[in-house]
């Protein structure tokens, strides 16, 4: 057993050494615009996934269930999706620049979760179900995906702001094509999203007997798919685009991050047993 | 003029200023404590306490500005998604098709072959139409209804949540083994066979269960053992495990050990023995005790390794003294043997028959069968004469041009393998 620690937190400060590795490479790359750094940026953003992969396995082993119960272990793992998404997202469409406003917030994710403790402790009797394993398995997965649609966000931004200089960075994607990606990757985020609320609601209706509390993380989840369903129809119906939809993403970011981190540590809520 | 504020109403507009209120006023729910006394508000927040108790800012989520504005927003979407229903049905027609806007990019080009591409169109799903010079094609129309579907599924989530609390029926009932309560309108008897705790080598408690019996005239029906996230369920009516507690006895003698005062009390109950004015307060039962950093009374696990009893006394209401004491151990106040003893589990059992439940899980699933529709099954179509080929869709330009520019392509690959 005490293997298997111990490797686990050799592969997670691995992965973590080699994100931040990869967010430098991304940033010189950006600056430079060579395209030898971008490739070695997202190979090694690539290195990192499969060795964080390899200690989020060896977690599940010791454990003997999915890392999704206490705040480290839902930290780690919404890095892991949020690099996940990246890869996803860079294999589909090949613009390497995505990683350099992407990668930083994987680091900076899982420097949040290497502050937090990290035992492992037994389910306590409420987290006991296998709708937890779906709750929160969407929920990383609409997590990641919203992160990448906040780093295409700030990067329309950034790319809007050089036009006017003159100097348009060739190695960034349009940006019209940033804010049709930004919009693609939050709809499915959102339907994400949509599931993770539902799945919850039935995993309370088991456990504390009502589907629907008001509790402070029922809540904020809520206002966080309010938040993405007004972006949604703004730009449906309104033709919304551009730099108004890309700051709207950024702030349904921050919601997203308030809804994950602001909440536990602000507003405490009903999410234990007596 | 009323007709004015009638199409305001149901306007697309109003949706977006009751998106934002009601995500203020939800924010407001979580960041203000709920529930608490009027003295609570009006002391710690001043002169703000009066407005926080007028705006009902203390009952956020059943408060009536909140039943008001989801109403607000009931008939927003119903009447929004009413208006849009038939021109959505209309799209839907074979004999609809749109036309194209003005900048829509062409992305023809005189190296690929139309005819092959209809081909490739068709086996991806298209349906093709002849046209004077080329032709057209479309696929998804059903998408279109992707907005009202989900819309609906909104509707009847609302509308299931409201019904379903107006006619839930719940309670709470703390039970003993061998205790039993009786649901007289639904003529059953609930009866509690046994409660305990499950525990993990290392004394933290793993799990709560609670043996159940239902019984119906005279006859045992079903009996079943629950824990947290595993409830019963018995005529639409669920049983939840949702607490626990110590009970324990109490027993007050004098001093020549006759017994003058037998009865049970759980956790932060107390026992006013009148003869004597004297208040019994258990302050709580430890069943492996210990002193926490700050002093506190607390308990390591749930297992009687080393049980104890934090125990206060009050005469005429006044603080007497407080103890700890062990199971049996007397606490000696005046000419009188106070002791406590036989701690027992008791369970807390929710129970709730919500009907409402069912319809918000429906809409649930039309909702989600809505959004696939609206994001991926959208409807798109192309027209495709000597000179233009023109992708149209409203939802993903971006993303439809780019595909239809990957199967052009692939056009070009098959041509090249021949
Ligand atoms: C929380 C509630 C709501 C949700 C989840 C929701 C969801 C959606 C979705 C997913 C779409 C498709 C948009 C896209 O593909 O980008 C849509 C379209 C639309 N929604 Fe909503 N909606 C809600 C409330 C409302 C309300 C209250 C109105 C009332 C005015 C409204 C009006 C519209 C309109 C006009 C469209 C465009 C329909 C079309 O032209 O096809 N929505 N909605």
């Amino acid at each position: 057993m005490m293997d298997i620690v111990y490797f686990e937190e050799l592969f997670f400060t691995l992965a973590f050494i080699i994100y931040i590795i990869a967010s430098l490479g991304f940033f010189v790359f950006l600056v430079s615009s060579k395209e030898k750094v971008g490739k070695f940026s997202v190979i090694a953003s690539s290195i990192g996934f499969a060795i964080h992969t390899i200690a989020m396995i060896l977690r599940i082993i010791e454990s003997g269930r999915l890392p999704f119960s206490n705040q480290f272990e839902f930290a780690n793992s919404f890095t892991w999706a949020i690099v996940l998404c990246y890869l996803v997202i860079h294999h589909k469409y090949k613009f390497t620049a995505v990683g350099g406003f992407v990668m930083p917030l994987a680091f900076l994710m899982m420097g949040y979760a290497s502050m937090l403790p990290k035992t492992i402790k037994p389910l306590m009797p409420a987290l006991q179900s296998r709708w937890l394993t779906i709750h929160v398995g969407t929920a990383i997965i609409s997590y990641g995906s919203f992160a990448v649609a906040a780093g295409l966000s700030l990067m329309y931004l950034i790319n809007e702001r050089n036009k006017d200089k003159e100097k348009k960075s060739s190695h960034l994607p349009d940006a019209e094509v940033c804010d049709y990606l930004s919009y693609r990757v939050i709809a499915f985020g959102y339907l994400m999203l949509t599931l993770v609320i539902i799945t919850g609601a039935i995993w309370a209706k088991k456990a504390w007997a009502r589907y629907w509390g008001w509790d402070p993380k029922e809540t904020w989840s809520l206002i966080t798919w309010i938040i993405y369903s007004t972006y949604l129809h703004l730009r449906f119906n309104r033709g919304w685009k551009g730099k108004t939809a890309a700051w709207f993403s950024i702030i349904g970011f921050l919601c997203v991050i308030f809804t994950f981190i602001g909440v536990n540590v602000l507003l405490p809520g009903l999410h234990s047993y007596r | 003029m009323i007709k004015k504020i009638g199409k305001f109403m149901i306007g697309f507009r109003f949706a977006i200023i009751l998106f934002i209120v009601i995500a203020i006023y939800s924010i407001i729910g979580t960041v203000i404590p709920q529930g608490a006394t009027k003295e609570f508000y009006l002391h710690n927040y001043e002169n703000f306490g009066n407005i926080i108790l007028l705006l009902e800012f203390n009952k956020v989520y059943s408060s009536f500005i909140y039943r008001a504005l989801l109403f607000l927003f009931l008939v927003n979407i119903t009447g929004c998604t009413i208006k849009l229903l038939p021109s959505q049905l209309a799209r839907m027609k074979e004999d609809y098709f749109p036309a194209p806007s003005k900048n829509i990019e062409n992305i023809w080009d005189e190296k690929y072959d139309t005819e092959e591409f209809r081909k490739v169109l068709e086996k991806k799903g298209f349906k093709t139409y002849k046209g004077e010079n080329g032709f057209r094609a479309a696929k998804n129309r059903i998408g279109v209804l992707g907005s009202s579907v989900t819309h609906l599924g909104i509707i009847i989530i609302i509308l299931g949540s409201f019904l379903g609390n107006m006619f839930a029926y719940e309670g709470f009932v703390n039970l003993l083994p061998g205790e039993s309560t009786t649901f007289v309108k639904q003529g059953f008897t609930l009866r509690l066979d046994d409660f305990y705790l499950g525990f993990r080598e290392d004394g933290s408690t793993e799990q709560y269960y609670s043996e159940l019996k239902i019984i119906e005239e005279g006859k045992e029906v079903e009996s079943k053992k629950i824990w947290v996230n595993n409830p019963l369920k018995y005529k639409g009516i669920n049983f939840y495990q949702s607490s626990y507690g110590w009970i324990s006895d109490l027993t007050i003698k004098d001093k020549e050990g006759n017994i003058l005062e037998e009865t049970r009390l759980k956790n932060s109950q107390h026992y006013f023995y009148q003869p004597k004015h004297l208040t019994v307060y258990l302050y709580g039962y430890y069943p492996d005790f210990a002193i926490d950093h700050s002093g506190q009374p607390v308990t390591i696990t749930e297992q009687k390794n080393h049980p104890h009893y934090a125990v206060v006394l009050y005469e005429y209401g006044n603080y007497v003294d407080s103890f700890i004491t062990a199971p049996g151990e007397p606490i000696y106040y005046e000419d009188l043997e106070i002791s406590f003893d036989d701690s027992r589990l008791y369970t807390g059992l929710t129970y709730r028959r919500d009907f409402g439940y069912y319809f918000v899980l429906i809409g649930c699933l039309v909702m989600v069968m809505g959004l696939f529709l609206s994001f991926y099954f959208y409807p798109r179509f192309v027209i495709v004469e000597e000179g233009t080929i023109l992708p149209i869709t409203k939802q993903n330009i971006w993303g439809y041009t780019m595909q239809l520019k990957n199967l052009l392509s692939s056009t070009l690959s098959n041509r090249g393998e021949v």
